[in-house]
This record gives structure tokens, C-alpha cells and sequence, in this order.
């Protein structure tokens, strides 16, 4: 559901499209106002590109809500003056909501998972966090999960009903130790505001799964969790073209499993394909507020500043649409774990809610010099 | 203060670095000013130094007094599209005897979809920005808002406005458009840029720079009024889709400082960024009531004969559009104007002219009112 967001001061009902906390006039705290109920009041179709909006012709309406509130909205569909627009959420495995983060995760968050039919919690619920903490980086660089998108995610469950000491963020990161990561990114202010349980992976205990001619060491952490949140940040990345659902998959893994497989790039992908059969059903949550382009993390990539929320069920369809949203050339790993059963990869099979996809293609740099992207 | 010389570069696309084209407004605006350079207390300079551009050089005010040779205030007041008039109002305000006020853009090195998203830049980034909102969409919603609250107008009245502002910069030396003939139907049929504007509807980027010097000492032109208003960064905030406050406020302020009413002016010259613009701006000036600004170009009211000229240089229409330059290519225009010697621009009455320059959409406009003393 598209949302319509002000801020206004609860004493003299002064009102932002930016976040304050204070009113500058009256020293009020500030109230939000959210405007669900949407008319267009006006539109223009686009035939100029820009670097962000290369597609052309596509529309932008202007929508008013029933606080009399407006927000423009890009759209690839053509509307008349008068009509409503709607979101309607979709709960199937195939469905992959885009949101675009208009300064406030938690309302982001919050919109993304609503749009795939949104998570039963209650104060019983055991819940497990899996952010990208794999390299210490500040959240501006976009080489850890942003710790804003964590913020909004707990206090959105919580408020859903969970309990916070039934709440697991965990990691392990087979480069530095992980507090190194969690204490740079600012995760590990998340973790102390909330009360969160913080789990070390390559701690905990593994055991051996085969899947095909692979042999992994899985981490048991997995089966000790009602409801899983794979939370990666969307980076691009030389090996594999984007670290996104799957990747972050990775750190289940033992160490060992991992050093083993990393050898051998084609391997690796044949066993990244694999994860989603061998984990537990999870819903990922892509943060691509800041993410990442060029040559990813390892070799120079930069921060792109995307300010988007992808939320999905299924992590092939997931990965799938920020490829396409990304421009990115093919993912192998998406298109063989689809063949495997693990999700749709088919764009035919694929929902994308929120925003339409055409409306949200966009290039950016894209890693060069992978020995596996497959040139389309 | 009045102004006692004027510069400008021709409006084009050059081969010259910014700080070539500012130092050449500057050299002829001091020359025009009959004084040197060690007489100029000040100097209050506005550029956007685009990240696109090829030249790598940014800090222009040291860049600046590299080129004077000078260790005086280069004051930077970069404003957008208003950086000129925002310039002017700030060297108006600084109490010194002789300032030198300067505006330069060079953006022709970009290719045009970089020249779009520099200018989106002006627009709110997470509402306008991420949503594909760029300046022609934006003005394209306010023309598509205007046209349904008041039916009378439509797209033939911004193709007036359009025709007539190249009739103007086609006789004007300094403009892009300067010799070249655009005809009614060239603009009809250009093609859409942002429905319901098309490309001829839209002002024409160009490189260039413009200067005055301003000063305590008394001459010929007196700065009468002068307005400077700021307002929301994204127009969807606003009360009225079909009205810029800030041209309302920013000109109010003006008149009230001249002493004189929006009937007194003679001539002026808008900040026709886009033809429904220049539309929506003869009614926020007070030229006439909201909803009939159409009158003025179908009877010829705004025409270079008619009773109240406007944008007799080209406007940004045909004259050009090089972001922060605009605003002083104004001032110089209604300098000449003042002074008569605009040559077949000249308009028939020009003892007071209106300079109005917006930055963003809406978000900085000033209001210059000059006086034939």
C-alpha cells in the first residue's frame, strides 16, 4: 500500500515531507500523519531520460489522500484524473515487493512486508535476523546490512507482537571477527536498543547435509527459528554478479564449507543454487537503501545511493528482480536453483508489487571482469 | 544602489572554461563601468560548478581571484537557476561602494540526459527525484494543473509565448537563437518532452556569464526594488498547484520598495524556464488577475510593441539558459533597455523594467526593479 507520509507538530500542526523530531516554531513533538486512500490530480508523460529514469515514456502522477496530502508517483501504466491508486499485496511465493524509502525505514519496512500478505508473530514467535556483516564497513559505504533497515524491521515485529528476547541477529564473517563488522556498521546499536539476542554463526554448532555431490556443513542455528529474516544488503559482486538473497545464504555455512567451495567458482554456484533447499523457509528482505556497484565489495565498488526495499518469500524471485531492476547481466546461480524446484525464475511467473518494474530498471556499474556472469 | 556597468558573454555553446567566459563578463561589465578592477570592493559571484562537466575545477571564488589578482571577498551564492538575481540581491545588501556581481554556468560539455539529471538535482530527491520527476515534469504537472482549473487557456497560449520570445532573441546578438527563425509551427510540432509541454516549450541550456557592477555613486539606473523569497523545495506542498508564491512575495516586496504598483512596470523580463511559466508568472506578478494571463499574449499586451514588452532579450526561451548567469543576463538586458541602446530590441517605454529569476521549482525567486533615474 502506497503510502503518503507528513510529519506534523502536535501542537501547531505544522507539517514536513522530511523527518524532524522537533517543530523549529513551537518546540512540539511531532505526530505522522499517513495517507493510504489515493486520487490522481494530475499527470505528465515523460519523454525525457535521466540517468535514474533511462525508460522513457513513462508517467508521473500526482496522487492526493484523504488528509489532502500529495506525492507524486512514477508509473508505466497510463491513469485518468480521478482514479484511485492501489497496491494490492500479494502473499504468493512469487510475489516480490519493490518500496521506495521516503526517509522513514520503519514505514518502508513496514510497506514491503505488508505488500507479500505480511508475517503472523506473537510474543511465542522464535525469530531470527541474518544481516550481511561480513566485512566491516560503515552503513554510508552500503558493505553491511544498513542498520536503519534493522532497526525498522525489529521494531516492526515487535509491534506485531514478537518479543524481543525472542529475537536472534547473527552473522559470522570469515574474514575479521564480527564484532568488528557489528560495531562499525552501528548494528550493534540496534542490538543494544532492542534487547536483541546477537549470535555468532561460525560459534555455533554445524552439522552435515548432502544435497547433490555437494557436502555441506550447515549451522543448526537454522532449525531453531520459527521465522527467518535473510536480510542482505544489495551489492554488486565480481564472482557472482550481486550478493543478494543467496549470498547472504553463504554464512550459514561452516567456514570449511565455505573455503571449499570458493575455490572453484562454477562449483560455488552450483552450490549457492542449492541453499534454499537445504535452509529453512525464510522471507529476505533486500536492503538496497545504500547498496553497492561496480566491482562490489572486494575490488573498489561504490556506494548507490537506491533507497529501495525488496521483500520476498522466495529468494530466486527475489534475486531475479534486482537483476532486473539493476539492469545486471544473467545471474547463473537464479536460473539453476529456479530449474532445482527452489522458485520461480521465469519473469512471466513473477509478481512485482509496489512499484511496476519497468518503472524501476535502472543502470548501474556493473561488476566486470566475472568468469561466470554469462553473457546474455 | 545602481548599476553602473554591464557584461555578457553571447549564449551559446563554448569552447571556453567557465572562469574564461566570467573573467570576459567581467572585463566588459568594468569597461562599461569606466573603472578598474582596484575600485571594486567585493565581488559576488554564482556558479553551480557541475559535477558533470569536463572541467574538474571547483571553488570558483579562489579560482576567481586567481584570474583578478586579487585578495578581495568573492562572496559564492549559488541559488540554482536563481543564482544571478540571488547575486544581485546579495551584493545589494553588503553596504560596499563598488561590487562586482558575476554568474557563469558552463554545461554544454554534458550530454543532455547528465544536463537533466543536474538539473534534477534542484528537485526534492526522495518524493521528486526517486518518482521521476525532473524541472520539464514538474512544470509539465503545474501546466496540466493550470489548464484544468482554468479551461480557457491550453497549449496554442504557451506556443505564443514561445514564438514570441524567439521572435525577440532572434534580434538579439548575445542569444542562442540570434538569426535564426522559428516559426508557430515548428514549436506546435516539436515533439512532446513532458505532456503537455513539448521541447519548444522547454528553455534552451547554453553556456555564458554575465555581470554588473553595482554601486553607491549615482547613475542613470537605479536599483528600485529588491525582493528575495524562498519557498518549499517540492511545488506538490503547495496551496495552489497554479501559483509560485515566492514570484508573488519576492515581486510584492520589490514594488513596495520602488514605490510603485505591477501597472507602473514597462517592461520586464521573466524567468520563462518553461512557456507555462512565463504564463503563470504575469499573474503572480500582478500584471493580472490569476486565471487570465492568457489575455496578454493573445491580445499582444507582451509583444516587443506591445504595452507591456516581456522578455524582449529572448527570454531564457531563445536567449538562453546557462543556470546561474541568467538572473545578470536580465539585469543587462534591462540595462541596455533603460539606457536605450537596445537596438531592434529596444522597447518603446523603459523608464522602469522587472527582472524576475526563479532557482528550482519555485524554491528561490528574486525580483529586481530597475528605475531610469
Amino acid at each position: 500500500m502506497t503510502k503518503n507520509i507528513r510529519w506534523i507538530c502536535e501542537k501547531c500542526n505544522k507539517k514536513w515531507i522530511h523527518p524532524v523530531d522537533t517543530c523549529i516554531y513551537c518546540s512540539g513533538k511531532m505526530k505522522k500523519q499517513i495517507g493510504t486512500t489515493l486520487k490522481v490530480i494530475g499527470m505528465t508523460k515523460v519523454f525525457t531520460p535521466s540517468p535514474p529514469h533511462p525508460i522513457i515514456p513513462y508517467n508521473v502522477i500526482m496522487l492526493e489522500d484523504e488528509h489532502g496530502n500529495r506525492m507524486p508517483k512514477k508509473v508505466m501504466k497510463d491513469y485518468s484524473l480521478g482514479d484511485s491508486y492501489l497496491d494490492v499485496a500479494d502473499s504468493s511465493d512469487n510475489a516480490v515487493s519493490v518500496v521506495k524509502i521516503k526517509y522513514d525505514f520503519y514505514e518502508a519496512v513496514k510497506e514491503a512486508i505488508e505488500l507479500i500478505g505480511d508475517v503472523k508473530v506473537d510474543a511465542a514467535t522464535k525469530i531470527l535476523i541474518k544481516p550481511n556483516l561480513s566485512i566491516p564497513g560503515y552503513a554510508y559505504i552500503g558493505i553491511c546490512t544498513n542498520p536503519k533497515v534493522l532497526d525498522a524491521l525489529i521494531e516492526y515485529i515487535i509491534e506485531k507482537g514478537a518479543k524481543a528476547e525472542n529475537i536472534t541477529i547473527a552473522e559470522q564473517s570469515f574474514f575479521v571477527p564480527l564484532e568488528k563488522a557489528a560495531s562499525k556498521s552501528g548494528v550493534i546499536n540496534v542490538i543494544k536498543k532492542f534487547g536483541v539476542k546477537y549470535a555468532d554463526i561460525s560459534l555455533t554448532e554445524f552439522e552435515t547435509v548432502n544435497a547433490r555431490e555437494f557436502s555441506f556443513e550447515v549451522s543448526k542455528i537454522v532449525k531453531q527459528f520459527d521465522l527467518i529474516f535473510n536480510v542482505p544488503v544489495i551489492k554488486t559482486d565480481m564472482i557472482l554478479g550481486i550478493d543478494g538473497a543467496f549470498e547472504n545464504l553463504t554464512r550459514f555455512l561452516s567456514k570449511k564449507t565455505f573455503t571449499e567451495l570458493a575455490k572453484d567458482p562454477t562449483k560455488a554456484v552450483n552450490a549457492l543454487a542449492l541453499l534454499p533447499s537445504i535452509l529453512s523457509k525464510f522471507i529476505t528482505i533486500g536492503d538496497a537503501s545504500i547498496g553497492m556497484q561496480g566491482n562490489g565489495p572486494a575490488e573498489n565498488g561504490e556506494p548507490g545511493f537506491f533507497n529501495l526495499i525488496f521483500c520476498s518469500r522466495n529468494p530466486v524471485c527475489h534475486d531475479k528482480i534486482v537483476q532486473e531492476v539493476f539492469c545486471l547481466r544473467k545471474l547463473p546461480y537464479v536460473e539453476l536453483a529456479g530449474k532445482l524446484g527452489a522458485g520461480a525464475y521465469e519473469m512471466s511467473k513473477i509478481k512485482v508489487i509496489g512499484s511496476e518494474l519497468e518503472s524501476l530498471r535502472r543502470d548501474i556499474k556493473q561488476p566486470i571482469g566475472s568468469r561466470l556472469i554469462k553473457k546474455d | 544602489m545602481y548599476i553602473k556597468g554591464i557584461g555578457m558573454t553571447k549564449f551559446e555553446a563554448s569552447d571556453k572554461p567557465s572562469y574564461v567566459l566570467a573573467y570576459e563578463a567581467a572585463i566588459e561589465a568594468l569597461k562599461d563601468a569606466d573603472i578598474p578592477f582596484s575600485k571594486i570592493d567585493a565581488v559576488v559571484t554564482a556558479s553551480l560548478e557541475w559535477f558533470f562537466s569536463v572541467e574538474k575545477q571547483r571553488h570558483f571564488p579562489a579560482m576567481m581571484s586567481s584570474m583578478f589578482r586579487t585578495h578581495k571577498p568573492i562572496i559564492s551564492v549559488p541559488a540554482g537557476c536563481a543564482g544571478g538575481g540571488h547575486a544581485l540581491w546579495v551584493a545589494n545588501q553588503l553596504g560596499y561602494d563598488n561590487v562586482l556581481v558575476l554568474g557563469v554556468e558552463k554545461l554544454m560539455t554534458c550530454k543532455s540526459e547528465s544536463i537533466t539529471d543536474e538539473f534534477t538535482m534542484a528537485l526534492e530527491s526522495k518524493w521528486e527525484q526517486l518518482e521521476g520527476l525532473t524541472a520539464p515534469g514538474s512544470a509539465a504537472l503545474l501546466a496540466g494543473h493550470y489548464f484544468n482549473r482554468f479551461p480557457i487557456a491550453n497549449t496554442d497560449d504557451l506556443a505564443l509565448i514561445a514564438y514570441k520570445n524567439h521572435l525577440n532573441g532572434a534580434l538579439n546578438p548575445k542569444a542562442r537563437f540570434f538569426g535564426k527563425k522559428v516559426s508557430l509551427d515548428d514549436i506546435k510540432n516539436s515533439k512532446i518532452a513532458c505532456s503537455p509541454l513539448r521541447v519548444m516549450d522547454c528553455s534552451i541550456s547554453v553556456d555564458g556569464a554575465a555581470a554588473c557592477v553595482i554601486t553607491k555613486d549615482k547613475t542613470e539606473v537605479k536599483i528600485a526594488g529588491s525582493g528575495l523569497c524562498t519557498d518549499r523545495i517540492a511545488p506538490f506542498e503547495s496551496k495552489d498547484l497554479t501559483t509560485w508564491e515566492a514570484t508573488s512575495v519576492s515581486s510584492a516586496e520589490a514594488y513596495k520598495q520602488a514605490g510603485i504598483s505591477p501597472s507602473d512596470i514597462d517592461f520586464a523580463e521573466l524567468h520563462d524556464a518553461f512557456t507555462i511559466v512565463e504564463l503563470i508568472s504575469y499573474e503572480d506578478l500582478g500584471f493580472v488577475p490569476k486565471g487570465s494571463g492568457v489575455k496578454m499574449i493573445r491580445d499582444g499586451t507582451v509583444l516587443l510593441d506591445g504595452k507591456l514588452p516581456i522578455n524582449p532579450s529572448g527570454g531564457l526561451k531563445a536567449k538562453g539558459h546557462p543556470p546561474s548567469a541568467t538572473g545578470l543576463s536580465q539585469i543587462y538586458s534591462l540595462t541596455q533597455q533603460i539606457r536605450r541602446e537596445a537596438g531592434d530590441l529596444q522597447v518603446k517605454n523603459s523608464k522602469i523594467g522587472l527582472a524576475h529569476n526563479i532557482g528550482g521549482v519555485g524554491g528561490t525567486v528574486t525580483c529586481h526593479i530597475l528605475k531610469k533615474v
